[in-house]
């Protein structure tokens, strides 16, 4: 336990496992942990707190030998613990099973589990040796031991993580880390997953359990600990909602929304758009269908009205707006675009139409790394910006100017490499660039997605003026908080169909998520 | 845009001593090499013999230039010496004939693009990992030049007095100037154009460049297409050289051009680099070549020394990507 002057006590007299004190983290000028402590004890499950951006995900990165510190030290069973990879950190026995599954979906999961420590005889796989203790294992865990010849890919998300989980429990993880690990699952398939938490704690493994649901609070850790802006804001034996809210809570702009979930906005209260329906129907999907990613679909993106998309990892959604952005197959149904059939062909020609995309993923989607600030803005806008195929460098820095000026962007000047950029700076020039092109209709795909508390409602607050000023939007995200203080309406996907079309005050995290875990249909 | 100092992820100072090393790695090759042959051989520094090296080079400085522009995209071309080899043959047997020699040319430009456009089509149009694709059709190429050539070596003069080495202005190697040309035209298209900035887009990002509206596939086969056109016209200054085309002629070249492209400082993982640089680049290699012939080192060292410059040029663009992604400098 910690008390506020940052010296680190043991808890309730049983020798930590794990104690980390005074870590920091800087990602260049953004400091993502500063001076936190943390103690884990053997067997005790600690559930770890705070809103997006508080430094949840980095202090266990740091943990688990992702990211090393800038400063603080950690120790594990007593012994300095520096671990300088993940592999580092296994081998010592901490482990780390993220959100999303992580294996290698070609393989078994025979193969999985035993992925880059395999047991061998002269130089031979030892396969009967890796057979036997697998089994083992899986009927320690209370896993079907039929699970080790499929296929790793052919699993639900649900028995991944598991074999995941496994794995760690395998290499003889000490520590088990749980990044979000029930955003993914079903109530069925996340009571499976406590039970398995409260086996392992009760054989003496630490658990540090990172979520965002209070209704499983109380099911999953016995001690609470609340991050805030990168620091320790407090702890608690008590899962009480309110306390944990308080501590929670961003500069005091703490703001509970319609479901009862924190979100730190100041401007949380005003409804966008208010619940007038939205203008003319702009882009409209009926049947849609991809084999393998999404079917049926109905969609409508209205000018002037944010529609929300929500679904969990692999319902669909990415592959839904590559589509309607002609970069993902359709196999079935039509698409209008202003009440005109459209066929999407290809991001080019979606972008011509006025039809714009933020992608999922800022690195591998969307930054050029080896470009400056301004090249990177005016990507999308070459077009407009050229005459007999000339690059016109007055009207390119204009564009920059304007754009840059309209999302206040921070950098030193457009000539700087856009790596230079803090990741929220960045994602504001991504929005610049779509933004730049003057689009009708605007799909932003997680377009907060690992950023800073204060550029995220910047972006929200830009992502409001652009609708109120006439844009069609369909916001896609995994993150409660900003469907329910985003969206006008929100349609859910489950395994890529649509389960549930939520508008005004249906719009509630309940409903959300019953839909998006396929309980309701 | 507000003036803020300081933003996003820093440098390491092993990543800055790097990216300095980089930068200075061929001014320190190009320095050194120059002193050591100077010092080996009196001849080496004569305007006679420089000119000399000048008019060798023609042919990889070419097939260099469009090369450049390949890699700036992340591909490769190991194709092009045969793809020289190949059309020098058809440049040599029309001219036997009595072909004139500006017809010659279009012949030259002609087959270079095609050749050129069969490597696009390949790596653009059914996405061929580049190296595969153009491996492919270099043996493709060699196979036909060896059957085309049937045992009878072809001879032949230059294609047109301004691509031998012969014609001058005022001292000057006019071939040289076709070069300058070639370098500062390709240099202009790349700074200033639409297609240029699309080049770049895609060699650093290609997902993005695509999500950004870029057509990739037309740019990618555009490359190819300019790098085959400059490798026709490498043909015909190739011929001009050595007049006469052998079962294996133009197969030195492909790694020469390649070696000229890494060495000048172009990222071989591409979003990186210039033609300038590649011209300089082409400066080290020709001076190479020239250089161990005069010191009178048995030509075996040449490939020694090619092979280990190109190492070293990759190795220390390798360790640069490597430091930037740890540091979190994303690429």
């Amino acid at each position: 336990m910690t008390d506020r002057t940052g010296t680190v006590v043991s808890s309730g007299g049983a020798p930590p496992l794990l104690t980390a004190s005074g870590i920091t983290k800087r990602f260049g000028a953004t400091r993502a942990l500063s001076d936190v402590d943390l103690v884990v004890a053997a067997g005790e499950r600690v559930a770890i707190m705070g809103e997006n951006g508080a430094g949840k995900s980095t202090l266990m990165k740091v943990l688990a030998g992702v990211h090393s510190p800038d400063a603080g030290s950690i120790t594990l069973d007593g012994a300095p613990f520096a671990p300088r990879s993940p592999d580092d950190a296994n081998r010592a026995g901490v482990s780390i099973v993220y959100q999303e599954p992580s294996g290698f979906p070609h393989l078994s999961v025979l193969e999985n589990l035993w992925m880059g420590r395999q047991p061998t005889r002269r130089g031979r796989l030892d396969r009967g040796a890796m057979r036997d203790e697998a089994s083992a294992l899986l009927d320690r865990l209370g896993l079907p031991a039929r699970l080790l010849g499929r296929k790793m890919g052919d699993l639900s998300l649900a028995d991944q993580q598991q074999v995941l989980i496994a794995r760690a429990i395998s290499m003889r993880a000490k520590l088990l880390i749980l990044d979000e690990p029930t955003s993914i699952l079903t109530a069925t398939e996340a009571d499976r997953l406590f039970a398995l938490v409260d086996q392992l704690a009760g054989e003496g493994t630490g658990i540090c359990y990172i979520t965002h649901r209070f209704d499983e609070l109380e099911r999953v850790a016995d001690r609470f600990v609340v991050l805030r802006d990168g620091r320790n804001a407090g702890e608690t034996h008590e899962a009480d909602r309110e306390a944990l809210l308080a501590m929670m809570g961003s500069s005091g702009e703490i703001e509970v929304d319609r479901a009862g979930h924190l979100v730190a906005e100041t401007s949380t209260t005003e409804a966008p758009t208010g619940g007038h329906g939205g203008g003319a129907v702009m882009l409209e999907a009926h049947g849609l269908t991809a084999h393998g990613a999404f079917a049926g679909v109905d969609l409508q993106v209205r000018a002037g009205w944010i529609s929300g998309l929500y679904g969990l990892v692999g319902a669909g959604r990415t592959e839904l707006a590559m589509a309607l952005f002609g970069e993902h197959r359709i196999d079935a149904g039509e698409v209008t675009y202003r009440g005109v059939p459209y066929r999407p062909r290809s991001s080019r020609d979606a972008l011509a139409r006025g039809i714009a995309y933020l992608p999922e993923d800022r690195r591998t989607q969307g930054l050029l790394p080896h470009m400056t600030v301004g090249e990177n803005l005016a990507a999308a806008s070459l077009a407009v910006l050229t005459r007999f195929g000339v690059l016109s460098r007055a009207r390119e820095a204009a564009l920059v100017k304007r754009w840059s000026d309209d999302l206040a962007i921070k950098a030193q000047g457009s000539g700087a490499p856009i790596t230079s950029l803090s990741g929220g700076n960045q994602q504001k020039v991504l929005l610049a660039r779509l933004v730049a092109t003057e689009p009708t209709v605007l799909m932003l795909d997680e377009p907060t997605r690992g950023i800073d508390v204060a550029t995220k409602s910047e972006i929200h607050r830009r992502v409001r003026e652009l609708a109120a000023a006439g844009a069609a939007v369909l916001v896609i995200s995994s993150e409660m908080a900003e469907m329910l203080t985003l969206a006008d309406d929100v349609t859910v996907l489950h395994e890529g169909r649509v389960t549930a079309r939520l508008s005004g005050e249906q719009i509630t995290e309940q409903a959300i998520l019953r839909a998006a875990t396929g309980v309701a249909a | 845009m507000s003036a803020v100092t300081v933003t996003g992820p820093s440098r390491s100072p092993a990543l800055v001593a790097l990216e300095r090393v980089q930068s200075l790695l061929l001014p320190a090759l190009l320095i050194g090499e120059v002193i050591v042959f100077a010092l080996l051989s009196s001849r080496f520094l004569s305007a006679d013999n420089l000119v000399n090296v000048a008019v060798n080079a023609a042919d990889i400085a070419l097939i260099a230039a469009g090369l450049t522009v390949v890699v700036l995209m992340g591909g490769i071309d190991v194709s092009t010496g045969y793809a020289v080899g190949l059309i020098s043959w058809f440049l040599a047997t029309l001219m036997s004939s009595g072909t004139p020699g500006a017809l010659t040319l279009i012949v030259a430009l002609i087959g270079g693009a095609l050749l050129g456009l069969l490597n696009g089509l390949l790596t653009a149009r059914l996405s061929i990992p580049s190296i595969v694709a153009t491996l492919g059709t270099s043996a493709l190429f060699q196979t036909a030049l060896f059957a085309l050539w049937n045992r009878r070596d072809v001879f032949s003069g230059p294609v047109l007095p301004f691509l031998s080495g012969s014609e001058r202005a005022a001292g000057v190697p006019l071939m040289l100037l076709v070069v300058l040309v070639v370098y500062a035209a390709l240099h202009l298209v790349l700074v200033g154009t639409r297609v240029g900035r699309s080049v770049f887009a895609i060699g650093s990002n290609v997902e993005a460049a695509r999500l950004a509206g870029i057509d990739v596939r037309r740019v990618r086969l555009l490359g190819s297409l300019v790098l085959g056109l400059l490798v026709g016209l490498a043909a015909c200054t190739y011929l001009a050289r050595v007049g006469v085309v052998q079962a294996s002629s133009g197969g030195e070249l492909s790694l020469l051009a390649i070696a000229s492209v890494v060495v000048g400082g172009t990222s071989i993982l591409g979003g990186e680099g210039s033609v300038l640089r590649t011209l300089g680049g082409v400066v080290f290699i020709a001076l190479l070549e020239n250089g161990i012939v005069l010191a009178g080192v048995p030509s075996l060292w040449n490939g020694l020394l090619v092979g280990c410059v190109i190492l070293l040029a990759v190795g220390v663009n390798g360790a640069v990507v490597l430091l930037r992604r740890r540091s979190g400098v994303a690429e």
